[in-house]
């Protein structure tokens, strides 16, 4: 599904990923783990098609060369990156946003366009689902919400979107143990054989809720070491000095 | 500079021989500065001579007042209507009222409004105003349903000017939402030049709302004052984005204690659209209360102005005054002017002003497109995000569903 070879990106002319190879397939969640400033979150960054990056290397995606799409052609050909840090929009409605998201996508897929109503009902069971309050969908997007409830609407909106591939940036940051199993339950019921999730993390903990199965661990731009779940245990105890 | 304009009083129908001379005075009045120039501080970001030389030959206030278009009322939105064509009254209709309590008619012609003689529109307006409505609603009568006043245009109206009154007065109690809907279709360039008088009884309650319902190269400049009395609230909300030039001036008159009045604005401009609003709040007595939010999109060659100033006279003690305007800068080309000022006597009072700009949010353009979003419908939905504020006083459902959908159609550029 997601094949990256030798990927190097360069940001304010500093090099940040020196050369990354990365191969995920259609049902496998992987982890990548790694100190602060290995390049987690610039390889997040780049899979979503953030402007300021210099790229060499290839990305492909279910057979497309990444670098032709544009950021939204990423998100409607099944790409779906959650944020560290949402973002808050004022004066957007929650709603609306997440309705003209939705339509988007349908849009360019083929499908018909779903019409307020029927979006409210299927916004509604999807909400239910991951116990976010009604009210939360006519507010203003992200704005006031907390940490929890922003990672929440993160993975509300993937699971209305039906990505093929999801990129968690650090999504347990922030959250407390049972907005992390909330979230974690979301994700295992939306994971299934088609679709693969890259699971970017500081910690194990997530891990504990979402079994990877490939850890990858970043160091100064590379993956220096994969391995199973229990590579994340072993972190867990030694640290990441060891490894780089 | 060459005369642009040849006013003629005689044009103008059945008036007595002393409406002649009123107006002829007006007029030699108008004549000795002409249309205003940047030169007069209360134009400076508006150079209304400059606009008009380079837009208008030989302007006449020879105007028709027979309707040629067929009327029609906006579906899916109950309301009662006052039709109006180049400003005079053709129909009007209360259907969902008790019609004994609303008076409507041409407006007097020979009612004198006092106005600063400084303001050579007004003069002007006074010279030559035909058409025109005057409104009255009786004491503690609510409207059931909102009245939108449709002012339509005739189809021959290039180099003309329109000058119309139209008075508005509610008696103690009552309660009205008035949509002056400018229904303009005609794509000649033409001047309309309103005066609204606002008269609040005791704890009268009027919404205002003006709205453009297209694009088009009108030149439209509009003053309205208001007088109000204890307890009594006006709220304004703007929404005239789609006029080549305008400029709307508003004088409030907070007359009697605990009166209050708020000013809202949401312009999207584009193109080389040129909108200002000025206004001037008078804080007269005490514990009255002023709101202003002035919120301008400007994307293209477009430029917006605000001129908001409020005046707390000695005796106006607690008072509370704020006035924010706002402006998202879409364009490098686009300019955003404001000129707040506060000018303040008494001693206990609460004032506050402040003015931001700034570009649109890359950041969040691109967390929108991260959800499938293409970037032009992403910055059109931060527009209205942005915009959309200016109705958060809206409470009537049916009215705000109405508004915000006015404003999408704005923003889409209409």
């Amino acid at each position: 599904m997601l094949k990256i070879k030798n990927l190097k990106a360069t940001i304010n002319e500093k090099l940040i990923l020196k050369g990354l190879d990365l191969n995920i397939n259609p049902g496998e969640v992987h982890a990548i783990m790694g100190p602060n400033g290995s390049g987690k979150s610039t390889l997040a960054n780049v899979l979503s098609g953030k402007n300021g990056y210099e790229i060499e290397g290839e990305i492909s995606f279910n057979g497309m060369d990444l670098n032709d799409l544009k950021i939204e052609e990423r998100a409607q050909k099944g790409i779906f990156l959650a944020f560290q840090y949402p973002l808050e929009i004022p004066g957007v409605n929650t709603n609306n946003f997440l309705r003209t998201s939705l339509n988007s996508v349908r849009k360019a897929r083929g499908e018909k366009e779903l019409d307020t109503l029927t979006f409210l009902k299927l916004i509604k069971e999807k909400a239910k689902e991951l116990n976010i309050d009604e009210k939360f969908l006519s507010r203003q997007l992200n704005v006031g919400f907390s940490g929890g409830e922003k990672k929440k609407n993160e993975i509300l909106q993937m699971k209305l979107l039906e990505p093929k591939l999801s990129i968690l940036d650090e999504t347990d940051s922030g959250l407390d143990i049972d907005a992390l199993r909330i979230v974690a339950d979301g994700v295992n019921s939306y994971k299934n054989k088609e679709n693969a999730f890259l699971i970017i993390t500081h910690y194990q903990r997530l891990l504990d809720y979402i079994k990877p199965d490939f850890i990858h661990v970043l160091s100064a731009g590379k993956i220096v070491k994969t391995g199973n779940a229990d590579l994340g245990e072993q972190l867990e105890k030694t640290g990441y000095a060891k490894l780089s | 500079m060459k005369q642009n304009y040849d006013f003629d009083i005689e044009k103008i129908k059945n008036l007595s021989h002393e409406e002649k001379v009123f107006r002829k005075k007006n007029l030699d009045l108008f004549y000795e500065s002409g249309f205003p120039s940047k030169q007069v501080e209360d134009w400076k970001f508006t150079d209304l001579n400059l606009i008009l030389n380079k837009n208008f030959n030989n302007i006449s206030n020879e105007v028709n007042f027979e309707s040629s278009e067929e009327f029609k009322a906006i579906d899916n939105f109950e309301h009662n209507f006052i039709f109006l064509t180049n400003g005079k009254i053709i129909s009007t209709n209360f259907d969902h009222e008790e019609k004994s309590k609303i008076l409507v008619k041409d407006f007097n012609q020979e009612e004198v409004i006092n106005i600063d003689p400084s303001n050579a529109l007004a003069l002007l307006n006074s010279a030559l105003s035909s058409g025109g409505f005057s409104l009255e609603i009786t004491k503690d009568y609510k409207l059931k349903k909102p009245l939108i006043v449709y002012n339509c245009f005739s189809q021959d109206l290039k180099n003309k000017i329109l000058n119309n009154k139209n008075s508005i007065k509610l008696n103690e109690g009552s309660e009205l939402t008035l949509i002056d809907y400018s229904d303009n279709n005609t794509q000649s360039n033409f001047i309309k030049n309103t005066v609204d008088t606002v008269t609040l009884d005791k704890n009268a309650v009027l919404k205002n709302i003006l709205i453009q319902n297209s694009k088009n190269n009108g030149h439209f400049y509009k003053y309205t004052r208001g007088s109000l009395e204890g307890g009594s609230s006006y709220e304004n909300y703007i929404l005239s984005s789609g006029l080549k030039l305008n400029k709307i001036e508003i004088e409030i008159n907070l007359n009697k204690e605990n009166s209050s009045c708020d000013i809202y604005s949401a312009l999207n401009l584009l193109e080389d659209q040129h909108q200002e609003i000025k206004t001037r709040i008078n804080h007269n007595s005490p514990n009255c209360k002023s709101y202003q939010k002035i919120k301008n999109v400007l994307s293209d060659k477009s430029k917006g102005i605000y001129q908001g100033k409020i005046f707390v006279e000695k005796i106006a003690q607690k008072t509370d005054a704020y006035q924010i305007s706002k402006a998202l800068i879409v364009s490098d080309n686009a300019e955003f002017d404001a000129k707040p000022e506060l000018e303040i006597y008494a001693d206990d009072v609460k004032c506050s002003h402040g003015s931001t700009s700034g570009s649109i949010d890359s950041d969040a353009v691109h967390y929108l497109m991260t959800r499938g979003i293409p970037k032009e419908e992403a910055i059109k939905l931060l527009i209205n995000g942005f915009l959309n504020e200016a109705l958060e006083k809206i409470t009537n459902n049916e009215l705000k569903i109405f508004l915000e959908k006015i404003l999408e159609r704005q923003i889409n550029g209409h």
